[in-house]
C-alpha cells in the first residue's frame, strides 16, 4: 500500500504541470471563444502534451492507469472544456482504437501520440419507436462499407479531423472511422450548452460515407469494447469532476479568506469554514475513490468496473455539490457571468449525465452487487 | 498509489471474519436487546488476540501493524459483531492500554499491558466532564500532590467501559492556570478508595457498552501512578486520536459492507408485485449507493493507517477529513439499509434496525463531526 505518488508519477506530472504554468488566462478565454480559436488552442495544447508523453498513456495498457490519473488531475484542474477535448481524442478515439487493435491502427495511434489529430467518438443517437437498436447502420459494399445514419451530441466534432462513429452491421455493433471532411458527411451547427462552454458538441449527419475496410472495426459481437468504452469514458469523467471540484475548493478557499465581513475574513465564520471542510472532505474523497479505481482498473481486479462505476457517480455528484456550496461562499460574485464559480456551476452538471448516467450507473453497479449473492 | 495489502494481512483479515462469524456474531443482537455487556464474548475477543494486536509479543502482543488492526476492526464490523462490543475493545485498547504503552514507565507496561491485551483486565479512559467535552481545557477534575500520592476530586462522564473497567486512565488538572499544559493523565485502578462508578446511561446504540459516570473524591493514588510527564496530558489525549480516526472508525467500514451484503440478499429474497424487490430500480439505487458509501470511506480509513505505518506525522487535516466523511455521510446509506428492509427494518429481529443505531454514533463520539470541521476549517 502506498498512498503516495511513485517517482515516475511525479515525473510525468510535473512535466503536464510545466506546460499548464502561468496559461491559464489563455485556457479561461476558450470558454468564449468560437471553434476555430478553440481548435487552435486544443491543437496547441495537444502538441505540447505529446512532448510530456500525456497522450501516449494508457493506450491498451491498463497498468499506466494510475500514471495518467496522476497526470490527468493537472489537465482537469487548468481547464475543464480544454481537459474533455483532450480526453476524447487521446483516451476515447485513441483507447478505443488501440483497445481493437486492428492492424492499421498505429496509422492512426502514431499521429494521435504526436499531437498531430483532434478525434471524435460519436456515439449517441436517438431510438426509433418503431426499430430499436443502432439507428446508424453500416451496409458492407465492394472493398469497404457505406454509412448512413444521425448522430448528436459528438465532441469535437466541428473541430475533429478524424471520428469514431458506433454503426449497426447486420444487427451487431461496429465502428467506422471516418475523416471529418470526407463526402457525406455533414457536422451540424455547434450546440449552444449550459456549461463546459469551451467544448465543441455537435450533431453528425452522415449520408453514404464510403468507409475502406482499413477504417472499419468489427463486427463486435461480444461488447467487450463497448464495455471499455464505458469504463474509459467514466474514468474521463471521474477525473473531469475531482479536477473541477478542485478548482472550485480552491476558489473557494481563496475567496473566503480574501473577503472580510464584521471586521474579518468570512472564513473565520463558521457558517463558510464548516462548508469549506465539507467541500474539502467530499473532495478528497471523490479523489481517493477515482485513485482506488484506476488502480484496480490497472490490475485487472474483477471488481474494477464496478468500483470505476462508483466512482464517477461519487465525483460527478460531489462536483455538483461542491459548486452549490462554492457559490454559496462567493455569493453575489460567484453568481457573475463568467466567474470561475459561475462556470463551475454550469460544468458541473454534465458529468452525472453524460458517459453512463448515474442513473444508469448506480442500476449497474447494484446488478453487479446483486449477481455476487444471488443464490 | 498503490492499495495493495499483503497476502499475510488479506489471510489474517479472513480469520478474523470467519471467527467472528461463528464466535461473536451470533451474541449480537441477545447483548444488543438485553443491553448488558457480553463478557464471554469480551474473553473470546481476548483469546483470539484482537485486544492486543499491536503490542509487542513480550506484553502480550502480536506486533501487527496499524493497517493489520484495521483490517481485523474491520473484520468484525463485516461480521455482524455487535458495536457495543467493538466500541469497548477501542477504548479498552487504543484509548487506555495503547497510552499506558505509549507514555508509561517500563514497570507500568509490564504491570498493565500485558493483562490489557489478554482481556484478562478491561481499561477504560476518563476525559470528558460535564462541562469539558470537546473543549477539554475546561475539565474541573483536579490533581494535587499530597504526602507522595497524587489525590483527585471531580466527575467524568460517558466514560466507556467505566462500570466494568479494572484500571482507569484520568486526565485531571495538575495546573488550572496552565491551560491545556496543565494536564496530566494518572493511572486509576479499580478499588481505589475515593474512586467510584455514579449512574450508567442508556443509549441509542452501543447498547451492549456500559458508559458510566467515573466519581473521584479524595481518591488518592501512588506518585508512580502518573502517566507520562506532568503537564503532558492533552497532548497524550490527541495522540489517541490518531486511533480514533483510523482503527476505531474502520469497523464502520466493515459495517456497511455487512448492511450492502444484508440489504442485497434480502432485495433477492422479498417479493412484492410478483417479483423480488431488487428487480425494483428504486431498491437497486439503495444498493448502490451503500456500495459507494464503503468503497469511499475505505480508502479513506486505509490512508489514514497507511500513513501511520509510515511513521509519518498524522496529518491532522486529513484524519478530521475521514472521520466527517465515516460519521456524516454514513447517515443517508445506512437509512437507505433500514428503509429497504421495511416494516422489518424497523423490527429488531433483523439486524439492520441495530446496526442503523449504532452507525448514529459516528458523527458523536471520538470528537463530534462539527469539531471535524473545526479543525480542518483552521488548516485550510
Amino acid at each position: 500500500m502506498n498512498f503516495e505518488w511513485t517517482p515516475e508519477q511525479l515525473v510525468v506530472r510535473k512535466k503536464v504541470e510545466a506546460v499548464f504554468a502561468g496559461a491559464a488566462p489563455e485556457f479561461d478565454a476558450l470558454e468564449q471563444a468560437d471553434a476555430g480559436a478553440i481548435q487552435a488552442t486544443v491543437r496547441k495544447a495537444l502538441r505540447l502534451l505529446a512532448e510530456t508523453g500525456y497522450l501516449e498513456l494508457a493506450q491498451g495498457e491498463a497498468a499506466q492507469l494510475p500514471m495518467l490519473i496522476a497526470a490527468q488531475e493537472v489537465v482537469a484542474q487548468a481547464s475543464s472544456s480544454l481537459f474533455l477535448a483532450v480526453e476524447t481524442t487521446a483516451r476515447l478515439f485513441g483507447g478505443l482504437l488501440a483497445q481493437a487493435a486492428p492492424a492499421w491502427a498505429d496509422e492512426l495511434l502514431a499521429p494521435l501520440r504526436r499531437g498531430e489529430l483532434i478525434a471524435g467518438v460519436a456515439l449517441s443517437e436517438s431510438e426509433s419507436k418503431e426499430a430499436p437498436g443502432p439507428q446508424t447502420i453500416a451496409t458492407a459494399v465492394d472493398g469497404g462499407f457505406t454509412i448512413n445514419g444521425r448522430k448528436s451530441f459528438v465532441t469535437n466534432a466541428p473541430i475533429a479531423d478524424v471520428l469514431a462513429v458506433t454503426v449497426g452491421l447486420d444487427e451487431q455493433p461496429a465502428v467506422a472511422i471516418i475523416n471529418a471532411r470526407d463526402a457525406g458527411v455533414t457536422i451540424g451547427p455547434r450546440l449552444k450548452t449550459l456549461g463546459y462552454q469551451g467544448l465543441t458538441v455537435s450533431a453528425l449527419t452522415l449520408e453514404d460515407v464510403r468507409v475502406p475496410a482499413n477504417r472499419f472495426i468489427g463486427p463486435l459481437p461480444d461488447g467487450k469494447l463497448a464495455d471499455k468504452l464505458l469504463l474509459t469514458e467514466a474514468l474521463v469523467l471521474t477525473q473531469a469532476s475531482v479536477g473541477l471540484a478542485q478548482q472550485l475548493y480552491k476558489t473557494a478557499v481563496s475567496h473566503a479568506k480574501r473577503h472580510r465581513r464584521g471586521g474579518r475574513a468570512i472564513i473565520k465564520y463558521q457558517e463558510v469554514g464548516f462548508k469549506l471542510a465539507e467541500i474539502l472532505t467530499q473532495v478528497q474523497s471523490a479523489q481517493l475513490l477515482g485513485y482506488r479505481a484506476g488502480w484496480l482498473a490497472a490490475r485487472g481486479d474483477a471488481e474494477a468496473a464496478t468500483v470505476m462505476h462508483c466512482a464517477k457517480v461519487f465525483a460527478s455528484e460531489t462536483a455538483e455539490q461542491v459548486a452549490a456550496k462554492a457559490m454559496q461562499i462567493l455569493a453575489g460574485e460567484g453568481y457573475l457571468w463568467g466567474n470561475r464559480v459561475e462556470r463551475g456551476f454550469r460544468d458541473a452538471k454534465y458529468a452525472a449525465l453524460a458517459g453512463l448516467s448515474s442513473e444508469q450507473a448506480r442500476m449497474t453497479v447494484a446488478d453487479n452487487i446483486l449477481t455476487l449473492y444471488r443464490v | 498509489m498503490d492499495f495493495d495489502l499483503s497476502s499475510e494481512q488479506l489471510m489474517f483479515k479472513e480469520q478474523v471474519l470467519k471467527f467472528a462469524r461463528k464466535e461473536l456474531a451470533p451474541r449480537a443482537q441477545e447483548s444488543d436487546l438485553k443491553g448488558e455487556f457480553d463478557f464471554e464474548a469480551w474473553r473470546r475477543l481476548g483469546e483470539f488476540g484482537i485486544l492486543g494486536l499491536h503490542f509487542p509479543a513480550e506484553l502480550g502482543g502480536s506486533e501487527a501493524d496499524v493497517m493489520t488492526s484495521v483490517l481485523a476492526a474491520e473484520a468484525l464490523g463485516e461480521a455482524g459483531v455487535d458495536a457495543g462490543l467493538l466500541l469497548a475493545y477501542g477504548a479498552h485498547t487504543f484509548l487506555c492500554a495503547d497510552t499506558i504503552y505509549v507514555h508509561g514507565t517500563p514497570a507500568q507496561k509490564q504491570k498493565y499491558v500485558p493483562k490489557l491485551a489478554s482481556g484478562e483486565w478491561i481499561g477504560c479512559m476518563g476525559l470528558t466532564e460535564p462541562d469539558a467535552g470537546s473543549d477539554v481545557a475546561a475539565m474541573n477534575t483536579r490533581a494535587v500532590k499530597r504526602d507522595g500520592q497524587w489525590v483527585l476530586n471531580g466527575n467524568k462522564i460517558f466514560i466507556t467501559n467505566g462500570g466494568i473497567a479494572d484500571v482507569a486512565v484520568i486526565y485531571a488538572k495538575t495546573d488550572p492556570s496552565a491551560g491545556h499544559a496543565g494536564i496530566s493523565a494518572f493511572i486509576v485502578e479499580k478499588g481505589t478508595p475515593g474512586f467510584s462508578v455514579g449512574q450508567s446511561w442508556h443509549k441509542l446504540g452501543v447498547r451492549s457498552s456500559v458508559t458510566s459516570e467515573l466519581i473521584f473524591e479524595d481518591c488518592a493514588v501512588p506518585e508512580e501512578n502518573l502517566l507520562g510527564n506532568e503537564g503532558h496530558g492533552f497532548l497524550m489525549a490527541m495522540q489517541t486520536v490518531e486511533w480514533d480516526r483510523s482503527t476505531l472508525v474502520a469497523p464502520l467500514v466493515g459495517v456497511f459492507q455487512f448492511l450492502l451484503a444484508r440489504s442485497a440478499r434480502y432485495a433477492l429474497e422479498r417479493k412484492q408485485f410478483g417479483r423480488p424487490i431488487a428487480q425494483f430500480q428504486a431498491v437497486r439505487h439503495k444498493i448502490a449507493d451503500l456500495k459507494i458509501f464503503y468503497e469511499a470511506a475505505r480508502s479513506l480509513v486505509y490512508r489514514i493507517a497507511w500513513c501511520k505505518d509510515q511513521g509519518k506525522p498524522l496529518n491532522h487535516l486529513e484524519a478530521a477529513v475521514t472521520k466527517l466523511f465515516v460519521g456524516d455521510w454514513s447517515l443517508e446509506p445506512s437509512n437507505a439499509a433500514l428503509t429497504l428492509h421495511g416494516g422489518n427494518g424497523f423490527c429488531h429481529e433483523y439486524d439492520v434496525e441495530r446496526v442503523f443505531r449504532d452507525v448514529r454514533l459516528a458523527a458523536i463520539g471520538g470528537g463530534t463531526s462539527e469539531i471535524q470541521k473545526l479543525i480542518i476549517s483552521r488548516m485550510l
